[in-house]
């Protein structure tokens, strides 16, 4: 198994000059900023991003924390998708329509690690992805721990924060709790030791925490309040992170001037991928046979 | 990997000999062959003689080959189509099962016969369920893209220096494991609930509903749902899902292997 | 006393055939028996019972090279049997798709020809996977207009092999603006392009047509002035798309469809008493084998007005056009002439595609059994025709006579007269897609217009 943060040309600490996205961003607006300047460019004609749902009313309206992919082709859609609910949102579905009925040559596509491995299975075996490998123009990964089925989120926010979904202002997880703020600010936070029972099952099987096979992967973890860290992994990576740069894109800082910086990364990586090398042992031990593990085939 | 900075055509000394044979099928993967356009000037410049194939070439006798890429399924009631895929894997070193009907059976799994001028021919089998088959490439119809990269690997497996067959082993060996499993002749969105969701494997991705060639799968909360009265056995779904197989070892090097197959496509 | 000589598998069209033909002694063909060997998968019986929604799906795969032809007109005598009307734009976006596989049909029919022809003004035939020219610009240049074709297929239809797209009630999907200007773009580059191909298709053709001889296994074989030539009828539904039984004034009467079996038009057993070990490659069947064309034939004979029709390009453009050259050359002469059709045709109706318009037709009723309706497309290779019978949401009764089939006798007929190493080159002309062929109508339990026909 490959390093726990995966093959890396640079890391970094980085957050948007773009005010109107630093605005809503959840730290430093680094996805929206990329996709938007890629819009703009011309490196994507649009992007599969996670966005309210819009499709299926959830007791009898739209719920703005059910996460649903489509394709962005303004940054004003850009803009309306930011909120992440933390619960799935299948953006792989929506890469080959892009292509179709989109009419998308260049496909931005953002997504957590596992849905990256879909991504680049895709490009390399597109069993059933004819006129994908070829448009897939900016791959980019947000790091991951777990995610939780959408009916997990309610109950996490409405059985243990004691909170109605109606009146949620903003979900987070990270640092070891599940955190929500409400419309009149009141913030709960639930340890994610208490809820670890409701994530998504498949996650549990889960190898990659930093988003090892995109091309440019982001998160908060290691970074100050407010910033993102920021890995640039592939050439297509190297070249949109360097054009975004001359344009004044982001303020960068070095990661090694800053704590908790690569190392705080590095233990949530470890942590994740040891802890899920173990469920897939365990696995082998269920019933007298085991189950099947996807990584071995025979 | 050495491999990926060599100059790949340097070593492009013997090509080998390919065939395309058509069992039970409806000529779509021969045409998704040909879907790759000009690049098929260069597997043929290249790569690959063009050995066997009625479609495309005069040959009336099946020749000794390298490679066998066989098409359709096989109906038991047809001697004549029996005794060819008998011949085929007699004369072929590697015998590709190419599309849903030949991996899997696909639509002709529903054919029940009954039908004039022959109504006997009622029972369809996939490829491998009659010869041994050394590699599936699933899905109705199949991709250009798996094709090419199918076909490309198998060249550099049988003629690639040693890092090249390493390769080529590597990025072969689940679909030669799929061959010879015990579901990837039976594959259909089953297989994806049985090996998959019903394993606690799936994570939501949604790789299958997009790669599903008849929309027969949706996304309902973030998993996917088959329309089983949809699905057509192809197997893609299966196939695509990152929880069918993945080697992490050899994705690692994605970008490197996708521009291994543009260089050698040029 | 005339002889029996066997091609066997007849090469570059799609599926399997083969020819059993009674020669003179000079090799003129006297009886030509042209049969598809290709094992009936039973699609029409295997659709039985089925949800309709999964029917065009499945017989979509009919055909790969001609998919869309069978995805539509399987929806379409889905949507007359049970009743609905589809939105305008969706019927738009169907037109489109025809059209774009009938390009890359007539383009594939180049590459399966060619090999046959001459570069004027030589002796060399045409050999389209050298990598030597003219050959290789001639090859380039179709294998873009495929790519074209198939581009405008993959986003209009969802796949360029099997589309996705297409429903009951109309579409999935309208597509994007920014995707109808992508379609515009490729068509508008294929304006040029095709035009280029036909003229260069037809000069090749006029040119065969004066030549004397062609080289076949190494020996000169003249050319007669009436290759192909036949003297059955026409057939063709619409100049364009095709039709359906719901529409009032109607271009063809099902009532006058007979369907025979291969019993009654097909030779009996025969010795094969002629061999020939230099046609190329692998030589004709070796003497002495035994064959049975009537009992081994896995197609259907079609009659319209008690004889064999031919349909396709030359037949709809006799039928709308007034074209009349007859025979092999002015078959083919007619195919390339539909490449311009096509091509403009999408850009017409790309004009007035609404993107934003609806393309789903809400509620779908469920069907009530008592319909039997048809629909026909007029795809690449000629008039398809599938019959349904819906009931409560599931196919009831199911069958369909595809261009091939209805191409099989014509063609035998269309043998006799030409020396017996040219029967290939007239098939060709044909554009056989053989897989299709295997498909027989059925009998209709409750004994309406088909079921009549049948039965006297
Ligand atoms: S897999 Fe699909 S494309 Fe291939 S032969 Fe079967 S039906 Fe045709
Ligand atoms: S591709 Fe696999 S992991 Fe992804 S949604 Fe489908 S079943 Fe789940
Ligand atoms: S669900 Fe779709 S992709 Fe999966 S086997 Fe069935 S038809 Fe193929």
């Amino acid at each position: 198994m490959a390093a726990p943060l995966g093959q890396y040309k640079m890391v970094l600490f980085a957050r948007t000059t773009d005010k109107e996205i630093l605005r809503g961003a959840q730290n430093g607006g680094i996805v929206t900023a990329l996709l938007s300047y890629a819009l703009d460019t011309g490196i994507i004609d649009g992007a599969v991003v996670a966005a309210p749902s819009r499709s299926k009313p959830w007791r009898g309206k739209f719920d703005p924390w059910r996460s649903e992919p489509i394709v962005a082709m303004t940054r004003d859609q850009l803009l309306s998708a930011r909120k992440t609910g933390y619960n799935i949102s299948p953006n792989v579905m929506m890469i080959k329509e892009a292509t179709r009925s989109y009419g998308l040559d260049r496909v931005g596509i953002v997504g957590v690690p596992c849905q990256i491995q879909g991504v680049r299975k895709a490009q390399l075996y597109p069993i059933g992805m004819r006129g994908v490998p070829d448009k897939i123009a900016l791959v980019i990964g947000i790091y991951c721990m777990e995610v939780f089925p959408y009916q997990s989120i309610v109950q996490i926010v409405e059985d243990h924060g004691g909170v109605k979904m109606e009146s949620v202002e903003k979900i987070e997880i990270g640092k070891g709790n599940f955190t929500v703020v409400t419309e009149r600010g009141r913030t709960i936070q639930i340890p994610l030791n208490e809820t670890r029972d409701l994530e998504q099952p498949g996650c549990h099987v889960c190898l990659d925490y930093a988003a090892t096979l995109a091309d440019i992967s982001t998160g908060s973890a290691g970074s100050p309040a407010g910033w993102s860290t920021v890995f640039i992994r592939t050439k297509i990576g190297d070249e949109v992170w360097k054009r975004a740069m001359q344009a004044g894109l982001f303020e960068t800082k070095p990661i090694g001037q800053v704590e908790p910086g690569l190392g705080a990364v590095e233990k949530l990586a470890v942590e994740k991928i040891t802890r899920n090398k173990k469920t897939l042992e365990d696995r082998d031990f269920i019933g007298t046979k085991g189950l099947r593990n996807p990584y071995i085939t025979t | 990997m050495e491999i990926f900075t060599e100059h790949v055509n340097g070593i492009m000394i013997h090509k080998i000999t390919i065939g395309h044979i058509h069992e039970s099928g409806c000529t779509g993967c021969l045409a998704a062959l040909m879907d790759n356009y000009q690049g098929i000037f260069t597997i043929l410049d290249k790569y690959a003689d063009l050995v066997y194939g009625l479609t495309l070439v005069d040959v009336r006798k099946i020749p000794k080959m390298d490679v066998a890429l066989i098409e359709g399924s096989v109906c038991i009631q047809d001697k004549l189509a029996t005794d060819e895929v008998r011949e085929v894997r007699d004369k072929s070193s590697v015998v590709i099962a190419i599309g849903g009907c030949a991996c899997s059976g696909n639509i002709t799994r529903f054919d029940r016969g009954g039908q004039q001028n022959q109504p006997q021919h009622e029972s369809f089998v996939p490829v491998s369920d009659l010869i041994d088959v050394d590699i599936f490439v699933p899905a109705c119809a199949p991709t250009p893209e798996a094709l090419r990269n199918v076909c490309v690997m198998t060249y550099l497996l049988l003629r690639g220096n040693d890092e090249q067959k390493a390769l080529a082993g590597m990025y072969l060996k689940p679909l030669m494991d799929l061959a010879r499993s015990p579901y990837g002749s039976k594959a259909s969105f089953n297989t994806l609930m049985q090996e998959v969701i019903n394993l606690g494997l799936c994570m939501g991705c949604g790789s299958c509903a997009a790669a599903c060639p008849v929309r027969a799968i949706t996304m309902e909360y973030g998993k996917p749902q088959g329309l089983r009265d949809l699905c057509v056995n192809c197997g893609a779904c299966f196939s695509q899902c990152p929880r069918s197989f993945f080697d992490h070892e050899l994705m690692e090097h994605h970008e490197q292997i996708m521009g291994m197959l543009k260089a050698v496509m040029q | 006393m005339g002889k029996v000589v066997e091609i066997s598998p007849t090469t570059r069209h799609e599926g399997r055939s083969k020819l059993v033909l009674q020669v003179d002694d000079e090799g003129i063909i006297t009886v030509g028996n042209w049969i598809s060997v290709t094992p009936v998968r039973g699609l029409e019986k295997a659709v039985l019972g089925k949800p309709m929604e999964q029917v065009p799906k499945l017989l979509s795969r009919v055909c790969g090279i001609c998919p869309v032809a069978h995805a539509l007109a399987a929806v379409e005598a889905i949507e007359t049997s049970i009743g609905v009307e589809i939105p305008a734009d969706a019927h738009t976006l169907r037109v489109i798709l025809h059209c774009a596989n009938r390009l890359n049909n007539h383009a594939l029919s180049n590459i399966f020809t060619l090999p046959d022809l001459y570069i004027p003004g030589t002796d060399r035939k045409i050999n389209l996977f050298s990598p030597e020219e003219p050959m290789r610009s001639i090859a380039r240049r179709i294998q873009r207009i495929r790519e074209i074709a198939q581009g405008i297929t993959e986003i209009a239809g969802g796949e360029a092999i099997h589309p996705t797209n297409t429903r009951i009630g109309g579409m999935y999907y309208n597509i994007t603006s920014r995707a109808k200007q992508k379609l515009t773009d490729l068509a508008k580059e294929a304006v040029d392009i095709v035009k280029t191909q036909m003229d260069f298709m037809i000069a090749v053709l006029r040119n065969f047509q004066r030549r004397d001889w062609t080289e076949i296994g190494g020996r000169q074989i003249p050319i007669p002035r009436n290759l192909g030539y036949h003297s059955e009828g026409y057939l063709a539904t619409d100049s364009l798309y095709g039709t359906s039984s719901r529409t009032s004034v109607q271009s063809w009467d099902p009532d006058h469809l007979r369907e025979i079996r291969p019993w009654n038009f097909y030779m009996g057993e025969v010795t094969i008493d002629l061999e020939d070990s230099t046609y190329p490659i692998g030589g004709t069947t070796a003497a002495g084998t035994v064959v049975h064309p009537k009992r081994e034939a896995t197609n259907a004979i079609p009659l319209y007005n008690g004889r064999p029709v031919e349909v396709g390009p030359r037949a709809r453009m006799a039928l709308y056009q007034g074209f009349n050259e007859k025979g092999t050359i002015g078959q083919q002469v007619a195919r390339q002439m539909e490449y311009m059709t096509d091509v403009h045709e999408i850009l017409n109706r790309l004009d007035t595609l609404n993107t934003s318009g609806k393309v789903l037709t809400d509620p779908i009723p469920p069907g009530d059994g008592k319909t039997l309706a048809w629909a026909t497309t007029e795809p690449a290779r000629g008039t398809n025709v599938h019959f349904v019978r819906v009931r409560e949401g599931k196919v009831a009764d199911y069958s369909m006579i595809v261009p091939t089939t209805w191409n099989f006798p014509v063609c035998s007929k269309a043998l006799s007269g030409a020396p017996w190493q040219l029967a290939e080159v007239i098939i060709r002309g044909y554009d056989p897609c053989v897989s299709c062929a295997t498909h027989m109508i059925v009998l209709d339990p409750d004994k309406n217009v088909v079921a009549q026909n049948l039965i006297r």
